[in-house]
């Protein structure tokens, strides 16, 4: 994973570039917009087919906006999406819906996202219900597929989602997005509300599915642990904004940005003899409002690299090292310095900002 | 997942069942809707099927002057099992009579305030666009004073609608019309705020990503999670209907003077209440019964509608 594959031999199956959320504050009795909250601002990133880019960052930070702005399931303030080679930006309603059997989603909360009145059976149906038109009978035996495929028993199908456990019911979520075959799927924290045993069965079964369906995923979580094993390539997003986006064993081995390099030091190692001798980074302050972000680097207010430069310019997302993307203003130089010999225009038509 | 034997697995793994027999198994374990629903099919049954089993007519009155005087205000005998009021008429089959009338407006006024009530809370909860519009104009309603608005659409429809339709179906369509749209504002408050509570829950963001029209969405995912309220403002809704009929006969604005429903045979019966309280208690417990047993089943309904309490 660390080498840079040929473009022509890895596709990109999602694009996005230049991607805002920006959702309005209304004040006083007119209801006057009064600012907005840059919830996801100004993101690039691509995904391959077949690979699993993990995004982590703290709460609040943009992650799930950004994975639900990537699905449309909120309309973008600017940038643009393609999926499979299809901008989905700006497409009606109608376009959207026949596309959405391409890209599915995995929720945090499998309590929530199972529609309490509907047996499993009508749950991991609703998607052949709208998108094909099988037969009753071809109907029940593809639902006993997908649940035979992610390890439910067939004879919990006429059972409603209160009866299974948190593993369980996060299974059926999973054969829910199954059903149309999708290429691409989004998992909006799919482990973060199951406890630790039941989260490596979840991982385990997602990773599998990958392998078996060649799926490609968008794994969200704020467990880097989690993501190590998991993704092939990490982004890490602070205050709506990718800071660094990295192949895995990279990042974890040599994390560039500060932020990145605080948020792995905070990880516990499990070895006590280097645990107490480890340093960790303590960020001092809070996270500011993604109301009122900082004029320069978004992560200035905290960072303890801080330099002048960083709270006046914003930092320019760009790629440092071959594969390794970063916005901060410690790299300027190096960059300049260490990539004399790279094409200039390589920079530009990947990552763009 | 769990080891189960084989031949359990076999007799398990049926084709799903349809879930109105859990429905049905659930609420025949609630005692009360059970009480409650053979109280009311007793009610049905008595007001429907009635009047063909006792045969005397109710607004029957003696033509020979003589006898009908002798017959007024009769109290029980086996001629008159719930005796005679104060034109000699049989109050059983008056009260039977009035029964159908009343449970008719009743659950007709009933359904449409409902299906109205319904409708304008989802589509002010499901769409940000119509909210402001539909509830102020659910505010308006709210704020008129019903029981002059009712009498003034009475007295201003009842002759051309009578004329139309013939004096009952007329009165009928206008009284059922006139509680239905005077009676939809809570259940439309309450529909809205439970549909945007409901709006922001995933199942119904999952039920976006699948690409679910707003329609379907609304149908499959939003209306059966209301349910208990609805079905709560429904059983509430239907004794309200009654009780609102009963009280447009009672002030003598309902159905014409002959024609019996229970407010109409109570508003008959006030004049002599201390005389003959029996004919202001007959329809009263009727009235009550009905619209008690009607709030046990929906009780019941509500409950097995709702699959975390089923099987409890």
């Amino acid at each position: 994973m660390l080498d840079r594959p040929a473009p022509a031999a890895r596709r990109k199956l999602v694009e996005v570039k230049g991607l805002k959320m920006y959702f309005p504050i209304t004040a006083g009795i007119l209801r006057r917009k009064v600012g907005d909250v840059k919830a996801v601002d100004d993101v690039s990133f691509d995904i391959y087919e077949g690979e699993t880019l993990g995004l982590v960052g703290e709460s609040g930070c943009g992650k799930s906006t950004c994975g639900r702005v990537i699905l449309r399931l909120y309309d973008p303030t600017a940038g643009s999406i393609r999926i499979d080679g299809t901008d989905i930006t700006e497409t009606d309603s109608e376009t959207l819906r026949k596309l959405r059997p391409a890209m599915q989603m995995v929720f945090q909360d499998p309590q929530a996202s199972l529609n309490p009145r509907m047996t499993v059976a009508a749950i991991i149906g609703e998607p052949l219900d709208e998108h094909s038109r099988l037969s009753k009978a071809e109907k029940l035996n593809r639902i006993y597929e997908l649940m035979d495929a992610v390890g439910l028993n067939r004879n919990f199908a006429n059972r409603y989602p209160h009866e299974f456990s948190g593993g369980q019911r996060q299974r059926i979520g999973i054969a829910r997005a199954l059903a149309l075959n999708p290429k691409f799927i989004v998992c909006d924290e799919p482990i973060a509300a199951l406890d630790v045993s039941i989260q490596a069965q979840v991982v385990n079964l997602l990773e599998d599915l990958q392998d078996r369906m060649n799926l490609t995923y968008l794994f969200i979580s704020h467990d880097l642990s989690m993501v190590r094993h998991i993704a092939d390539r990490v982004a890490v997003m602070y205050l709506g904004r990718i800071v660094e986006l990295a192949p895995r064993d990279a990042l974890y081995e040599r994390p560039m940005h500060p932020y990145t390099q605080a948020l792995l030091s905070a990880v516990p190692e499990p070895d006590p003899e280097i645990e107490t001798v480890r340093k960790r980074i303590i960020l001092t302050g809070d996270v500011p409002s993604p109301a009122n972000p900082p004029k320069g680097c978004n992560f200035c207010t905290r960072c303890p690299k801080v330099m002048d430069i960083c709270r006046a310019v914003k930092p320019p997302f760009r790629e440092v090292e071959p594969g390794r993307y970063t916005a901060c203003h410690l790299y300027e130089d190096t960059t300049t310095a260490g990539r004399t010999g790279a094409p200039e225009a390589f920079t530009s038509t990947q990552q763009g900002v | 997942m769990t080891d189960l034997p084989a031949a359990k697995v076999d007799a398990a793994l049926r084709p799903p069942r349809n879930q109105w027999w859990d429905v049905w198994d659930q609420f025949k374990t609630h005692k009360g809707a059970l009480i409650g629903l053979i109280i009311f099919a007793l009610i049905l049954f008595g007001v429907a099927l009635g009047p063909f089993l006792w045969g005397i007519d109710p607004t029957y009155v003696d033509p020979n002057p003589v006898q009908m005087l002798k017959l007024r205000n009769q109290g029980p005998s086996l001629a008159h099992p719930f005796g005679t009021d104060q034109l000699g008429r049989d109050m059983l089959a008056r009260v039977m009579a009035g029964g159908k009338v009343s449970i008719a407006v009743g659950l007709t006024a009933m359904l449409l305030s409902l299906f109205l009530g319904t409708l304008i809370g989802v589509l002010a909860g499901f769409f940000r666009r119509l909210d402001g519009i539909l509830m102020s104009a659910t505010d308006l309603f709210l704020s008129l004073p019903l029981l002059p608005l009712l009498l003034l659409m009475v007295t201003l429809f009842r002759e051309p609608l009578s004329q139309r339709f013939g004096t009952e179906a007329g009165i009928f369509l206008l009284i059922v019309f006139a509680i239905g749209v005077t009676s939809w504002m809570q259940t439309a408050r309450i529909v809205r705020g439970e549909v945007l509570a409901l709006k922001e829950r995933e199942y119904v963001l999952a039920a976006r990503s699948i690409g679910t029209p707003s329609r379907r969405m609304v149908l499959r995912h939003v209306l059966p999670n209301v349910m208990s309220p609805i079905m709560v403002s429904a059983t509430l809704g239907i004794a309200n209907a009654i009780i609102t009929e009963s009280a447009l006969s009672f002030l003598g604005l309902g159905f014409p003077p002959d024609f019996p429903t229970w407010g109409r045979i109570l508003f008959d019966a006030v004049d002599q209440m201390q005389l003959y309280p029996l004919r202001v208690i007959l329809p009263g417990v009727a009235i009550s019964l009905t619209v008690l047993s009607v709030n046990y089943i929906g009780d019941g309904l509500r409950d097995a509608l709702d699959p975390r309490i089923r099987g409890r």
